[in-house]
C-alpha cells in the first residue's frame, strides 16, 4: 500500500515536471493565490490582532488600532491575566485529562463490546449511546445539578471529571466503534484460537493496534472538555472554576483591559494548539495493514 | 491429541432459511491428516469454523475423542460450548490473520506465551519452525513489510510451533507459488507425521489432497460426496462428480448404450468384459455414462475394442504427452507415456478395461463395483 502511494507520488511528480506551464495557467495561478491569500488574511487577522494586542502595555491597548505591532513589547498582560487564570487552568487541566481518559476508557471498552461481540440487544445500546450524544446538556442540567450536590460534588474538580466522563463516554464510543470495526474479526478469532480470552484480545490486540484511533478520540475530548463553559458555570462553583470561567470573568471585571483578556484567550487556546500539532504527526494512516489478504 | 467427531451437523447463516452444511456426519482418527477437498463456496470453511467453536451449528455434536466441544439444537442444560480459548487448537486462516503490531517472531511465540511455556522452549520451537519454513531472516520484521507468501509461510509457522490437540489449516498454501509450495507442503506432511498430531487440512486443489492426505472428505453445496483415502477416491469414485473431480487432466465422459454385450458410444464399441456384465444387466437398452481416465486409454495393438481417433493436438509434459484427440465429434484427452509422441494423425486406442468407470445418468451414481 505505502509502496503504491510513493509510486504514485512519483508519477505524479514526474508528469508535473513535463508539463510546461502556458502563459494562461500562469495568470490562472496567481488568481487562486491572490484568492487563497485574501482568505488567508481574514482568517488570520483577528488572530494577529489578538497576538500583537497580548504583548502591548494597558495604555497603548488604548492608543493604537489592534493589528498594529506594540511600540514597546511587554509581558504585562500575561503576568496579569495568570494571576487570574493560575488556579482555574490548574483545575482545567486536572478536568481535561481526568475527564478525557475516563470518558476514553469507558468509551473504548463499550465500543469494543458493541463492535467485535454478538450479544442481545446489542443494537439497542448502540441507539441509545447515538440518542445520548444528542442529548441537549441544557435539558437535563436542573436534575444534574441536584444529583451532583447530592453527591457532595458541587464545588470539586471531581464533580467535574465525573460529569465529563459520564457524558463524553458516548461520543467516544459512537467514535471508537468506527475504527474497532476496522480490526478485522479474522485477528480476533485468531486470538481465541491461540488461547486469549475476551480482556486479553481487548488487550493485546484491539488496544495496541488503535492507538491512533485512542489519540484522535483523547485529543478531540480533551479540546471540547478544555473549551467546555456550561457545566463549569454551573457545577464549578468558586474553588473549582475552570479556566474558561475565569476568563470569562476577566472581561467582566476589568473592563477594557484588552492586553490582558487576549492574553488570557491565547494562554487558554496554547494547549489545544500544541496538542494539535503534535497529533499531526499521529494521523498517519495504514495501522492494519499486512493483517489480513486484501480479498 | 484426539480424533474428531461429528454427528448429524447442520449450519445456517441466516437462522434456519437455507443451509450451508446439512447434516454432516464424520470420523477423523486420532492423528490422522484428514483434507477437506471441494469447489469454493461448498462449506469447507464452515465446517472448519465449527470444529475450531468459531460458529455455533444449528444442531449436531462435535467431540474431540471422548470430550463433547458442541452439541447445539438440544434443549437446556445439554447444551454444550466449549469457547474456541478452551479446546486446545491451532489454526492457520485462508486470510493469514497476523497480529500487525507484533513482529514475525512475537507473532510466532503469542500462544505460546498465553499458555505461559517457558522462555527457552518458545525461543527453540520458534527457530526451529523458522528454519523448517524458511521465514528466519524475516523474524525481526513486522507482517506489513512481508510479500503474500511470507505471510502465508508465517502463518503456517504461528500453528505448527504449538502443540494442540487438532491443527486446523485453511487453505495455508493458498498464496505460494508453485515450487514453493512443493517444498512447504513437503515440510509440513513431514511435520506433521513427526508430530502426529490431528490434521484438517482445508484445499480446493485436488493435488494437494491427494499428496497430503490420509483421508480426503469431497464436499459439495454442504455435502459430503464421497470420503476414504486418496486412492480410493481416485480408482472408485462413488459418484460422477467425484470422478470428474479428482484427476488432471479430467475423467472423459461417453454417454453409452448398453446393447447386447457391447456398450454403445456410437463413435466406438467396447464389448462389455465379463466382471461387468451382473452391474449392467439392470441397464440393458438404456444409456449409462462411461468415464475413461486420460491415463487409462493406450495405443491399440489389435482391432477388438479399437477406437479411432483424430489427433488435434499434442501437449509434451517432459515425461509423457497429453494428446487432444477426436472421438467423432467429442474432444478427448489421453495421457501418453511413452518416449516419442506417435507421428500419425489417426490413431487406434484402446481403453484399460479393467479401469472403466459407470455411472447412472439420473442419479450419477456409480454402477460398477
Ligand atoms: N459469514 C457468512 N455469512 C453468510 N454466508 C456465508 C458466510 N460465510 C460463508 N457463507 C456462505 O457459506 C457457503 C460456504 O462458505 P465457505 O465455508 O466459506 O466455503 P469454502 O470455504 O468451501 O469456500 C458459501 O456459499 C458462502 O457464501
Ligand atoms: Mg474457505
Amino acid at each position: 500500500m505505502q509502496n503504491d502511494i510513493a509510486r504514485s507520488k512519483e508519477a505524479q511528480q514526474a508528469q508535473t515536471v513535463r508539463v510546461k506551464p502556458r502563459w494562461h495557467m500562469t495568470v490562472l495561478h496567481i488568481v487562486y493565490y491572490l484568492i487563497m491569500i485574501a482568505f488567508l488574511v481574514f482568517y488570520m487577522l483577528p488572530f494577529w490582532g489578538t497576538v500583537m494586542t497580548s504583548f502591548k502595555t494597558n495604555s497603548e491597548v488604548m492608543t493604537t488600532t489592534p493589528i498594529m505591532p506594540p511600540r514597546q513589547w511587554t509581558l504585562e498582560g500575561y503576568a496579569s491575566a495568570m494571576e487570574e487564570l493560575g488556579q482555574p487552568l490548574m483545575t482545567s487541566l486536572l478536568v481535561t485529562l481526568f475527564g478525557a481518559a475516563g470518558s476514553v476508557f469507558l468509551g473504548s471498552i463499550c465500543a469494543y463490546g458493541l463492535s467485535k461481540w454478538k450479544f442481545r440487544f446489542n443494537n439497542v445500546f448502540f441507539i441509545a449511546l447515538v440518542a445520548a450524544t444528542y442529548l441537549p446538556f441544557q435539558a437535563i442540567l436542573i436534575p444534574l445539578l441536584q444529583t451532583i450536590n447530592a453527591l457532595d460534588l458541587y464545588d470539586n474538580v471531581w464533580g467535574l471529571v465525573l460529569v465529563h466522563t459520564v457524558f463524553g463516554m458516548p461520543m467516544c464510543t459512537v467514535m471508537m466503534r468506527g475504527y474497532y470495526a476496522d480490526v478485522p474479526d479474522a485477528l480476533i478469532r485468531q486470538a481465541m484460537i491461540d488461547g486469549n480470552g475476551v480482556w486479553q484480545i481487548y488487550r493485546k490486540i484491539v488496544v495496541p493496534n488503535t492507538k491512533i484511533a485512542t489519540i484522535t478520540v483523547f485529543v478531540f475530548q480533551c479540546t471540547s472538555i478544555w473549551n467546555e463553559m456550561l457545566f463549569a458555570l454551573v457545577l464549578g462553583g468558586y474553588d473549582s472554576k475552570p479556566a474558561t470561567i475565569a476568563l470569562n470573568e476577566l472581561a467582566g471585571t476589568m473592563a477594557a483591559e484588552f492586553n490582558v483578556q487576549m492574553a488570557g484567550s491565547l494562554i487558554l487556546a496554547l494547549p489545544v494548539l500544541v496538542l494539535y500539532i503534535f497529533m499531526g504527526k499521529y494521523l498517519i494512516s495504514g495501522q492494519m495493514s499486512g493483517a489480513v489478504t486484501a480479498s | 491429541m484426539a480424533s474428531i467427531q461429528i454427528k448429524d451437523m447442520s449450519v445456517s447463516y441466516n437462522k434456519g432459511k437455507s443451509y450451508v452444511l446439512d447434516k454432516l456426519n464424520l470420523d477423523i482418527k486420532d492423528g490422522e491428516f484428514c483434507v477437506f477437498l471441494g469447489p469454493s463456496g461448498c462449506g469447507k470453511s464452515t465446517a472448519m469454523h465449527c470444529i475450531a467453536g468459531l460458529l455455533h451449528p444449528a444442531s449436531g455434536e462435535i467431540r474431540f475423542g471422548d470430550t463433547v466441544m458442541t452439541r447445539a439444537g438440544a434443549k437446556g442444560r445439554d447444551k454444550i460450548f466449549v469457547p474456541p480459548q478452551e479446546r486446545n487448537i491451532a489454526m492457520v486462516f485462508q486470510e493469514y490473520a497476523l497480529y500487525p503490531n507484533m513482529t514475525v517472531r512475537e507473532n510466532m511465540s503469542f500462544a505460546l506465551k498465553t499458555k505461559k511455556a517457558p522462555k527457552d522452549e518458545i525461543e527453540k520451537r520458534v527457530s526451529y519452525m523458522a528454519q523448517m519454513l524458511s521465514i528466519e531472516q524475516l523474524l525481526d520484521r513486522r507482517p506489513a513489510e512481508l510479500s503474500g507468501g511470507q505471510r502465508q509461510r508465517v502463518a503456517l509457522g504461528r500453528a505448527l510451533v504449538r502443540d494442540p490437540q487438532v491443527f486446523l489449516l485453511d487453505e495455508p498454501l493458498g498464496n505460494l507459488d508453485a515450487k514453493l509450495r512443493d517444498q512447504v507442503r513437503y515440510e509440513l506432511k513431514k511435520i506433521q507425521l513427526q508430530l502426529g498430531i490431528t490434521t484438517i487440512y482445508v484445499t480446493h486443489d485436488q493435488t494437494e489432497a491427494m499428496t497430503m492426505a490420509d483421508h480426503i472428505v469431497l464436499m459439495k453445496d454442504g455435502h459430503i460426496m464421497q470420503q476414504g483415502t486418496p486412492n480410493e477416491l481416485y480408482d472408485h469414485p462413488e459418484n460422477e462428480f467425484v470422478a470428474g473431480f479428482l484427476g488432471t487432466p479430467q475423467i472423459n465422459i461417453f454417454s453409452c448404450e448398453v446393447r447386447d454385450d457391447v456398450l454403445d458410444a456410437g463413435d466406438f464399441r467396447l464389448r462389455i468384459p465379463q466382471e461387468l456384465r451382473a452391474s449392467l444387466a439392470p441397464y440393458a437398452g438404456k444409456r449409462v455414462d462411461l468415464g475413461i481416465r486420460p491415463s487409462d486409454f493406450e495405443l491399440a495393438s489389435s482391432q477388438e475394442n479399437a477406437i479411432a481417433a483424430h489427433v488435434d493436438s499434442i501437449e509434451p509434459l517432459g515425461d509423457a504427452y497429453l494428446i487432444y484427440v477426436r472421438i467423432g465429434e467429442k474432444v478427448v484427452v489421453f495421457k501418453y507415456t511413452g518416449e516419442h509422441a506417435p507421428q500419425d494423425r489417426e490413431l487406434l486406442l484402446t481403453a484399460n478395461m479393467k479401469k472403466l468407470h459407470l455411472f447412472d445418468p439420473q442419479t450419477q451414481e456409480r454402477i460398477n463395483q
